[in-house]
């Protein structure tokens, strides 16, 4: 009996994935564990191994292809089996997004409707002058919907509907207007840094995998420049950046704490993780734990700006910044003020794992998930940063590095002591200069008078 | 204009006068020693406890409206009550002498009426038939709750049955007659012969004449009493209705057993008080209600004022009245004069009248009299009478405490249950024949000169080459209605239609052409211009089990019949909990070519009013599925006809118009065109306008364009715009009613609302201009072109290279013109 492997779900969140690489080819015998293909969400990606052994019998999406979750990829079974009823399940072979097939491509034109911009009436011209969208872009639901789907910026567009409205057509013009690359070609490109040669960055060409050529090569070419597309990660990161800094009244606050006492217990437990006696509790984790308890001293800071509201939560839920190989990841810690320093310091290490090898429950990256965000450059040995903010969250910690700074010392006489530098950036929409300035102050004394109970130390 | 009916030029312009008989004023002058052979000691404690039990139950009531109490028992009753203190006599009087068979119907003050009718069925049903009814009626649900009490007997449990289904009724619980759906105004018992009291004044003066005109039309036995107000003697349907029911016809034109006057009576209960307005001196000029009886018909209706303060007198009268009716000479006008103590509700301080008057009424009231009388001739004491009076307030005390109740008594759960109200606004039946028996016919269906005729024309409009066939080879929109609805005569017994010019014209557009041939007069007529009655007997008629298709012969003459379409036809299913059924398909004419007043599209003031299905077809084979499904349904249909098309021939569906029978689902649009640029929903024959528009887009725009046909406004299944929507992601919504607030922006909406992400623009209305519609010369000035249909498309969906425009759709124009209100 013939079994089909389905597209799995990756959280409540995600509805489709895209296939970036098949490992079998029709035919191909299969073996339990053996690695089908990949695939990506819009957040992390992943690895199907085959649930069965058999004979690769069908494959209903390639490479590059969009598939909705749960639907039918393919089927293993044994040699000779009949594969018509998955085929069914599967829809009329046209996956969400799909690349026109060169024989597509002229009958695709011929079904676009008209491309060229009306010619101006004398009775109406106001209408029909297409006009170049500013900031105030309008665009159909349609069109909008077509353009994300098809990573089309909009912003440049010039709309050809009515008052300049950017519609569907618009989209499909540009769409056109772009060469045609194959999914393979697609995925070569970001994989072994290949590019389009100049020849063919033209409309209507046909890119495959073949036509492709180094990247270097193209940059050292007549116009000294590479374009690279965008991963989805990448394409997300800067819509999320752009937006926070768009749509947002942020500043931030430096201050700087006396960080002996932290230095002091990192020595401790350094010694103490060395002979197994507690987990590695690194100083981002004392400095998480610190910011928790701050946090819960300042509610105001604790929550989400919603346009007229704020949503302040009861508990703290960390987001923290991971750099990973694919781009910025930001996992969450739920309920984080309920766990030890050692409770947290295992959670953070477990996210930040599962985000550098992509097996991250993306339900955990999304932005409404955290109450707030702490971001550490420290280890980079930076001083100070303006970090951005995670809308809707009202608040972003940086942590910097720890430098020597002077300072009148307990005797009275002049010394440097290690400081950390903290940078943090608020809404202004939610929170006032002053208060914040206070949640500060209370995070430097929490930081200086770091006491997190943890037996042994 | 029958033929056999031959105005002599000689006869009619000879010098003469006409003269009046006369009309009896409150002849009975008998005493209740002179009626003691006509009536048993029972009989006259029983009218007496009757009068006793209303006037207690609307005393009850205004104590509860005014103080929120009666005899300990609190609550606050919010709704209306229009109460009948002081008219006891006339409505116990007139119930006595009825069958539980004889039918009244009422007005916003009849409780007294109710109780009388259904204490006098009472008497008169059978102990297992009394059982049967309870047990039967909303399964149960009214006489599981007086059932816990311990009765003497069937009649016993039945009275309390009676008072505590009203009662709850008033009190809007679901233990009610009308599932607390009717309320105090609108309570009724068909089983016992009580049918729709009506909360607008007169409107039962056209519903009744229907009742009766069902009872003549079905030979079925009784009468029917229409107990309405004095003041109602100024509303229209109610002079339409005693036109209608004094139609020569009855007597001179319907053939044996059918010819004759209709059984009914029109009981004006002359509480001489419209609210405050004093009818007699004031507001009417008759002086006296029964003298109008004079100027309708040469029998001047039998008309007689009657002394309504004698329940004897009244008793007499309905004696005297009934006989006539059994003779066929109806209908009968009665003039029951009598008087309410109680103000028109709690609310009125009765600013309009004098304590004098008052109190001289008081001095004169019915009980009082009745019980000296009693007395006086020793069928009662005193005494007795004082143990009758208490035992009805303990029975009312008792009967209150359940409906007060919410365990006992509760009201219908829209928490629970948010659709149950939605669930009975239609019946969603399907019924070949609303009674089981052969119908009349006076030929055989294939012997039908237009049926036989229809056999040789083309069913498929179009000849091999797509040219259409001449006119009158092609099978048309009006023969797929013939179809269908001469079918229905056939298998229907009950089936009648009539309206103006229905019966040898064959209507004014030839719809009913040759049925005229296959019915007798009773099943097919032409009616007084009464619009308002022609929908109001319509409704009688369908809610005492009939089919009716009445005719309105414009659409612009719906005003004529507002309160029929608006408040009648759509209300009642609903209103009575299901009880009754509403199977009226309402033929409307939409007009073209005869300027303002006829020629409107008026289904978009139908299509807002709960209730009413409406369906407008534009190809015969439509109109012939939806009036087949129309007829077979229980509910009101308001079928709209376009003028412009009754001659138009089938050009969509595939073999032509099928010969045998088949149904349209009410609510289903249909793709008449396909295509995937861009949708056009179209209403009515709007369609054919809409298809030019579709052949222009495609030659000139490469553009292919979706024409949907919405055939039905009211239910509307909108999965297949949507789907077509999702596709072209743009839609114009065209139809010839003006523009503005019309159920094309209703469907506007709907679409935006439920595919706002599939949209490419918003969805654009193409209807007519907020104008009069002017000369036919003019028309294209004001009804949807398909030009129009283009400049829409180009103005405010999809800029089409090389169009020019002809109407200014610039938003500053629209502004404009919604500023200036045209």
């Amino acid at each position: 009996m013939a079994e089909a492997v389905i597209m799995p779900r990756q959280g409540q969140s995600v509805e489709t994935c895209i296939i970036t690489k098949w490992y079998k080819e029709k035919g191909d015998p299969v073996e339990e564990g053996d690695l089908l293909f990949s695939y990506e969400t819009d957040k992390a990606a992943f690895d199907e191994e085959a649930k069965v052994s058999g004979i690769l019998l069908d494959r209903f999406f390639e490479e590059g292809d969009e598939v909705p979750v749960l639907e039918t990829v393919a089927v293993i079974g044994r040699e000779g089996e009949q594969v018509e009823e998955f085929k069914k399940s599967a829809p009329e072979k046209e996956p969400v997004e799909k690349e026109p097939e060169a024989e597509d491509v002229s009958g695709e034109q011929e079904k676009a409707p008209a491309t060229q911009p009306p010619k101006p009436q004398a009775s109406t011209p106001q209408t029909l002058e297409p006009q170049t969208s500013n900031l105030q872009t309008t665009i159909s639901p349609r069109a909008k919907k077509l353009a994300e789907q098809k990573g089309v910026d909009y912003m440049k567009i010039k709309g050809t509907g009515p008052g300049g409205r950017i519609i569907e057509r618009d989209i499909l013009k540009v769409m056109e207007e772009q060469p045609h690359v194959t999914p393979l070609a697609r995925e070569k490109m970001k994989k072994e840094d290949l590019a389009i040669p100049p020849e063919k960055a033209r409309p209507h060409a046909r890119v495959t995998s073949a036509d492709l050529v180094e990247a270097s090569a193209v940059a050292g070419g007549a116009d000294g420049f590479t374009e690279v597309p965008l991963t989805r990660l990448r394409q997300l990161i800067a819509d999320g950046m752009y937006r926070s800094l768009h749509e947002s009244a942020q500043l931030t606050h430096h201050i700087s704490a006396d960080a002996r006492k932290l230095l002091a217990l990192r020595k401790k437990i350094k010694t103490l993780a060395e002979e197994g006696r507690l987990p590695n509790i690194t100083l981002n984790d004392m400095v998480s734990y610190a910011l928790i308890r701050a946090l819960l001293q300042h509610p105001g800071i604790n929550g989400h700006f919603l346009g007229d509201r704020v949503r302040l939560f009861n508990k703290v839920h960390l987001g923290f910044a991971v750099d990973t190989e694919r781009g910025l990841l930001v996992p969450v810690v739920r309920d984080a003020s309920l766990l030890t320093l050692e409770g947290l310091s295992i959670r953070m290490k477990e996210l930040a794992s599962a985000c550098q090898t992509g097996s991250i429950n993306p339900d955990l990256l999304a932005a409404d998930q955290a109450s707030f965000t702490l971001t550490n450059l420290g280890a980079f040995g930076i001083e100070y940063f303006t970090p951005v903010l995670n809308l809707p969250q009202i608040g972003i910690l940086g942590v910097n590095t720890i430098t020597p700074r002077p300072a009148q010392l307990e005797d009275g006489t002049f010394g440097f002591i290690p400081k950390i530098g903290l940078s943090l950036t608020y809404d202004h929409r939610a929170v006032d200069g002053a208060p914040a300035s206070r949640f500060l102050q209370t995070l430097v004394q929490e930081i200086e008078n770091f006491n997190p109970q943890v037996e042994g130390l | 204009m029958p033929k056999q009916l031959f105005i002599d030029p000689l006869k009619v312009r000879k010098p003469g006068k006409i003269t009046f008989g006369e009309i009896p004023v409150n002849q009975y002058q008998k005493t209740l020693a002179d009626e003691k052979e006509n009536y048993s000691k029972e009989d006259l404690l029983e009218i007496y406890r009757d009068m006793v039990i209303i006037r207690e139950f609307e005393t009850m009531l205004n104590k509860i409206k005014t103080t929120n109490e009666y005899e300990g028992i609190s609550y606050n009753h919010p709704g209306p009550a229009h109460l009948s203190i002081g008219q006891e006599a006339a409505a116990v009087g007139m119930a006595w002498l009825l069958d539980p068979h004889d039918y009244i119907f009422g007005s916003h003050r009849s409780h007294g009426e109710i109780l009388a009718k259904g204490m006098s069925a009472i008497r008169k049903l059978q102990d297992n038939e009394l059982l049967d009814t309870m047990q039967n009626y909303m399964d149960g649900v009214t006489l599981k709750v007086v059932e816990k009490d311990t009765h003497s007997g069937t009649r016993e449990l039945a009275l309390d049955f009676l008072l505590y289904g009203t009662l709850s009724e008033i009190f809007a619980k679901k233990t009610g007659f009308n599932k607390g759906l009717g309320g105090s105004m609108h309570a009724f018992f068909p089983p016992f012969g009580i049918y729709p009291n009506n909360a607008i004044v007169g409107g039962s003066g056209d519903i009744g004449v229907g009742a009766a005109l069902y009872k003549k039309v079905n030979r079925k036995p009784g009468i029917v009493v229409v107990n309405i107000g004095d003041a109602s003697m100024g509303c229209g349907p109610v002079w339409e209705g005693i036109s209608f029911a004094t139609m020569d016809q009855f007597k001179t034109l319907w053939d044996e057993p059918y010819r004759g006057g209709l059984p009914l009576i029109f009981n004006f209960m002359n509480n001489q008080y419209g609210m405050g307005g004093q009818t007699a001196g004031e507001t009417m000029g008759y002086g006296i209600l029964a003298r109008v009886g004079a100027g309708v018909n040469p029998e001047m209706m039998h008309a007689e004022r009657i002394d309504g303060y004698n329940p004897l007198a009244v008793i007499d009268a309905f004696r005297r009245k009934k006989k006539i009716l059994e003779e066929k000479k109806g209908p009968v006008l009665l003039d029951t004069l009598t008087y309410r103590y109680s103000g028109h509700s709690p609310s009125d301080a009765s600013t309009y009248r004098t304590k004098e008057e008052l109190e001289a009424w008081m001095e004169q009231d019915s009980l009082k009299f009745f019980e000296r009388e009693l007395v006086k001739n020793n069928i009662t004491t005193e005494g007795e009478i004082e143990t009758l009076r208490k035992g009805v307030i303990e029975r009312l005390v008792k009967i209150l405490k359940w409906a007060v109740d919410d365990q006992i008594s509760p009201r219908m759960d829209l928490v629970s249950h948010p659709d149950e109200i939605g669930d009975l606004m239609f019946s969603n039946g399907s019924v070949d024949k609303m009674e089981d028996r052969e119908p009349e016919v006076l030929l055989p269906l294939e012997e039908n000169p237009r049926v036989q005729q229809l056999k040789r024309k083309e069913r498929f409009g179009l000849d091999k080459n797509g040219k259409p066939f001449s006119k009158v080879k092609t099978f048309q929109l009006r023969d797929g209605i013939f179809e269908a609805i001469i079918d229905r005569f056939y298998k229907d017994p009950t089936l009648v239609a009539y309206g103006e010019e229905n019966r040898d014209w064959g209507g004014a557009f030839a719809v009913y052409r040759g049925l005229t041939e296959s019915l007798p007069y009773h099943r097919l007529f032409n009616t007084t211009i009464s619009e308002g009655a022609i929908v109001g007997t319509a409704i009688g008629y369908a809610m005492c089990g009939g089919r009716v298709i009445p005719e309105i012969m414009y659409c612009d003459f719906l005003g004529r019949a507002g309160d029929e379409v608006f408040n009648q036809m759509p209300k009642w299913q609903a209103m009575s909990g299901q009880v009754l059924k509403m199977p009226v398909v309402l033929r409307v004419s939409v007009g073209s070519k005869y300027g303002a007043q006829h020629s409107q599209d008026w289904t978009s003031l139908v299509a807002h009013i709960p209730g009413l299905k409406v369906v407008f077809p534009a190809t015969p084979y439509d109109a012939k599925g939806l009036m087949n499904a129309a007829l077979q349904g229980t509910d009101p249909v308001v079928f709209f006809e376009s003028q412009r098309i009754y001659d138009i021939g089938e050009y969509f569906h595939e073999g032509g118009v099928p010969e045998g029978y088949y149904e349209i689902p009410i609510g289903q649009p249909d793709i008449k065109r396909k295509g995937r640029d861009i949708t056009i929903l179209s209403v009515g024959a709007t369609l054919y306008r809409a298809l030019e528009a579709a052949d222009i887009l495609a030659e000139k725009y490469d553009l292919s364009a979706e024409v949907i046909d919405a055939r039905s406004l009211v239910p509307f299944d909108y999965t297949l715009v949507l789907e077509s929507v999702k596709k072209t992601g743009r839609i114009v919504i065209t139809g010839d009613a003006s523009e503005r607030g019309s159920y094309l922006k209703d469907m506007a909406q709907s679409v935006a609302d439920l595919a706002f992400d599939d949209l490419d623009a918003p969805p654009v209305v193409v209807g007519s201009r907020n104008w009069i519609t002017p000369a036919h010369e003019l028309e294209d000035f004001f009804f949807p072109q398909p030009h129009w249909i283009i400049d829409a498309i180009h103005e405010r969906i999809l800029p089409l290279p090389g169009h020019t425009v002809q109407m200014d759709l610039t938003n500053d124009k629209l502004l404009e013109l919604k500023r200036r209100g045209v």
